[in-house]
């Protein structure tokens, strides 16, 4: 690995031509995974990659190199030669390398890279058996759980020395019932930034039941219906609407270039006055949690809407040169093969004031959505999509039969307006965010909320 | 890290795995070389450059095969690759055996792909190309007020497979991909579109017809609005159509079939479309800008009916799934990364085109929708089922001709149901890379489609 002299070196060679600001990004990651299908162990993998990605500014103007050949001379060649197709940024940098800091994971007890395989498919195994023999309609159980460290290294031409471990564990359990030519699936998938033991103490085979009961139920379930209509999203992973429909368009990757319906928006009302929320990297072991981002600023809890006001970006290196705004401590990237950008941790919106059941019952007819998929925006227009995996029809203020196949699509701004309930349940589920920088772990999150009209896509 | 160094490493890896009781063993070798610039306005905005690579071991003990990978080339390395793979193998019990392939007569596949003009690809080269296409986008209009995104990649690299049996091929090839969307606004109203192009040689790029395709689609957006939900024949696009069959394309793989995960199981030899669609898959098609002589278990690839005027001839079968199904595997056990499992995926998907034109369906289908974008593909979906409810674009199409743009519509219906619905295949192929290779399909006319909309 290389040494801190290296590592100045590779920073110098960047300043010694044109940039004004170098940053080296070295990382080493660790993983593994094990898979269950119907409670026999399919797939068990270990990985072990490392790589050195090195950016380069003068101005707004980037370079971005990137490799897993470690050598030195090539580094700095690579260095180099990347700085040469930079604009000239006509400043002088003093840099100096200071003394390394290192942040540890938020909370590990077990190291979940020392427990052994067999304990975990064990665990699996479990309830895997329990799910295949809970209803004859079962007809497949997948389980997998996957581990893995990642050491980050992140130091540049600002001063910046800095290295994080991060820890994650995520587990997926899904079923799949089937009636006649009908398959539906029942799924969860939880993630955290912890050790093992938050594995030991997930209590799966209550799960795996409630993953049985959402495929059965949605197997026999009618088409949804189409139109508009009051929508009410459920707590937890309902907040992909918030994550979807308004993060992407407040991140200085959108904002920045000015192709964000948000821009320009700071103090202005942009959601209903029911609606706060916050990006929050600092929530102790939760999946999408940092402490030192991957330009080595620290993170922060970000409020993003007041009362309906906007009062944030988020904001990186290079959107706060665009921008003319302070950083967050937002940049993410997958790794090393990504230049940071922008991105989400921990969003949600926060905590009304009222009950879950008064919303449902002041409801004369609509869609609940007790479990939403995916979805995407684009943030130019505002317009965004998404899959809702398990809804009901309400009808006079009572939760009634379900339906499959809805999806909802608007335009942010409007949907953020016609959010007119916030329910007391706040609750977070993970995730994973896929955009410039590559797949991050987020955690979106909100409480129960009514939206008062959203186009509906069914097929009745 | 050159080839022979490579060979000479995954030789001693191969080597030592007997001392670690391996009876089978192969390993697979990626390197990527990798290049892009980003345009934005008038200036390079970004410049990337990298070199990766990466290494597969998988290896078999007691009819179990443990998997891992590594990007690192050090002797310690091979300890790592060997250990851990075993002790994945003790926690194994599948009951679909894993094997490691050879074929006498094709031990040794070589296919050198790569293009002299690959050399021509340099930042200051792309620039030029870039600089040029964003001002040639900002000038179709007006109302084109902003490039968001404009990028020009290419990319390079050898795949090695080698494996216990004496099995040792080789192959590489280059790409060059444009990428670019733009953003008008008109009266507050904004619209976004985007266009692809990719090849060998970015002399070859042709920059008016970029432009005006995409101007075309960005403009034609304005003035858009809903309609009202019911159900509507409709021509899905070429784009739109590419987009949902890579989709469901799934339900073609024999894992899926064999796992209770696809509808398909079973209907090999049957009818499961309209007679109007003929789909085949055409690993080495002379028109294709990646040809795939051989998959990462090194099975050479073959030219074959998926589907034959509505028929489904063969499902997609890696070495595994054939084993299982007493049949030979049809070349498409790929690794979609050296750090994956050899799964099944795609080489170049052709779907056979008719004689009508884009006017020739309008004036078929004479009152309907012609849709021309599908999104939220990767959550609307219902990969097993089939079923779909997508949020979409497209023009209204009245007395055979298309009248005006349409947006905040979904689309829902049922992939096999779709298959069967198939009334009329266009002749207006277009390209698009999907897992391995490339799709080429026409637009097609379906009949009877769920629209929702809010007028």
């Amino acid at each position: 690995m290389l040494s801190d002299n290296d590592i100045k070196r590779i920073i110098e060679a960047g300043l010694d031509k044109k940039a004004d600001y170098v940053e080296v990004y070295i990382e080493e990651h660790n993983a593994r995974s094990v898979s269950l299908l119907n409670s026999k162990v399919i797939r068990s993998g270990s990985v072990f990659d490392s790589g050195i990605g090195i950016r380069l500014m003068s101005g707004v103007n980037t370079v971005y190199v990137y490799s897993n050949d470690f050598s030195i001379e090539s580094l700095i060649r690579l260095a180099s030669d990347a700085a040469d197709s930079l604009k000239d940024s006509n400043s002088s940098v003093d840099f100096k390398l200071s003394n390394s800091v290192r942040t540890e994971p938020f909370i590990v007890v077990k190291d979940p890279l020392l427990v052994a395989k067999s304990t975990q498919v064990d665990f699996l195994r479990e309830a895997s058996d329990y799910a295949l023999g809970y209803n004859p309609l079962i007809t497949q159980v997948s389980s997998s759980l996957v581990s893995e460290d990642r050491l980050s290294r992140i130091i540049n031409s600002k001063g910046i020395n800095k290295e994080e471990m991060q820890s994650r564990v995520r587990l997926t359990f899904s079923t799949i019932a089937t009636q006649g030519n009908e398959k539906q699936t029942g799924r969860v998938s939880p993630g955290w930034q912890q050790g093992y033991e938050v594995i030991e103490n997930y209590p799966l085979k209550e799960k795996a039941k409630s993953c049985c009961d959402q495929a059965i139920r949605m197997v026999s379930a009618g088409y949804a219906p189409s139109g508009m209509m009051p929508v009410i999203l459920c707590n937890g992973f309902g907040g992909v609407i918030f994550h979807e429909a308004c993060g992407h368009a407040l991140e200085a990757t959108s904002v920045g270039i000015g192709n964000s319906c948000f821009k320009d928006k700071i103090g202005h009302q942009i959601a209903s006055s029911c609606v706060s929320a916050r990006d929050n990297a600092r929530i102790k072991g939760e999946w999408g949690s940092y402490y030192t981002d991957d330009e080595g600023n620290d993170s922060s809890d970000l409020l993003l809407i007041e009362n309906g006001i906007c009062r944030n970006y988020l904001v990186d290196e290079l959107g706060s040169r665009r921008m003319g705004m302070p950083v967050t401590g937002c940049s993410r990237r997958q790794d090393y093969s990504y230049a940071p950008t922008s991105r989400m941790s921990n969003t949600y919106i926060e905590a009304g004031n009222e009950k879950p059941g008064d919303i449902i019952s002041d409801t004369e007819y609509g869609l609940y959505c007790a479990d939403m998929g995916g979805g995407s925006v684009d943030t130019s227009t505002g317009e965004f999509n998404f899959a809702v995996n398990e809804a009901y029809i309400i009808r006079d203020g009572k939760i009634c039969e379900p339906v499959r196949g809805a999806t909802l699509i608007g335009k942010g701004q409007e949907v953020l307006m016609n959010i007119d309930r916030v329910a007391d349940d706040l609750e977070l589920a993970a995730g994973v965010c896929g955009s410039l920088s590559g797949g991050v772990p987020v955690t979106v999150g909100q409480p129960t909320i009514r939206v008062s009209k959203i186009l509906v896509g069914g097929r009745k | 890290m050159d080839i022979s160094a490579a060979k000479q490493f995954m030789k001693r890896l191969i080597d030592k795995s007997t001392s670690y009781g391996f009876e089978e063993a192969e390993c697979c070798f990626m390197q990527d070389y990798s290049m892009s610039v980003d345009i934005l306005n008038q200036e390079v905005s970004s410049y990337e450059n990298s070199n990766e690579q990466g290494i597969s071991f998988r290896g078999k003990v007691k009819g179990q095969m443990g998997y891992a990978s590594t990007t690192s080339f050090e002797d310690s390395a091979i300890d790592f690759l060997l250990k851990e793979a075993y002790e994945n193998c003790l926690v194994l019990d599948d009951e679909d055996e894993e094997f490691v392939y050879c074929d006498d007569n094709d031990k040794e596949l070589f296919h050198d792909q790569t293009t002299p003009s690959f050399s021509k690809n340099t930042c200051a080269s792309f620039s030029v190309v870039g600089l040029s296409l964003e001002k040639a986008l900002k000038d179709i209009d007006p109302r084109v007020t902003a490039v968001d995104y404009l990028s020009i990649s290419c990319g390079t690299g050898p795949v090695i497979v080698m494996n216990s049996k004496g099995l040792s091929s080789y192959k590489d090839s280059d790409y060059v991909s444009i990428f670019a969307e733009a953003r008008a606004t008109s009266e507050g109203v904004v619209k976004t579109a985007g266009n692809y192009w990719f090849g060998n040689d970015v002399d070859l790029f042709d920059e008016k017809k970029f432009v005006d395709v995409l101007g075309k689609k960005l403009l034609g957006k304005f003035g858009a609005s809903s309609i009202k939900s019911g159900t509507y024949d409709i021509i899905l696009g070429n784009e739109a159509f590419i987009s949902l069959l890579s989709t469901f394309f799934g339900s073609f793989s024999s894992f899926n079939m064999q796992k209770g995960l696809s509808l398909l199981a079973d209907k090999e030899g049957t009818v499961i479309a309209s007679e109007a669609l003929t789909l085949s898959e055409e690993p080495m098609l002379d028109k294709a800008l990646l040809k795939i002589p051989f998959d990462s278990e090194g099975v050479r690839t073959k030219s074959k009916n998926i589907i034959n005027k509505g028929k489904f001839e063969t499902a997609l079968y890696n070495t595994k799934t054939a084993r299982k199904a007493n049949r030979q595997s049809t070349g498409n056990g790929f690794r979609s990364s050296y750090a994956s499992s050899v799964g099944i995926l795609t080489t170049n998907i052709v779907i056979k085109p008719d004689s009508l034109d884009l006017e020739g369906l309008c004036k078929e289908v004479n009152n309907g929708i012609y849709i021309t974008d599908l999104n939220g593909l990767h959550a609307g979906v219902n990969a097993i089922s089939g079923d779909f409810s997508l949020q979409s674009e497209g023009y209204l199409i009245k007395d055979g001709l298309l009248v005006r743009p349409i947006e905040q519509i979904t689309v829902a219906d049922n992939f096999f149901e779709i298959l069967k619905k198939i009334r009329v295949v266009g002749n207006d192929v277009i390209n698009y890379p999907v897992d391995m290779g490339e799709f080429f399909s026409p637009s097609i006319v379906i009949d009877s489609v769920s629209v929702s909309g809010d007028e």
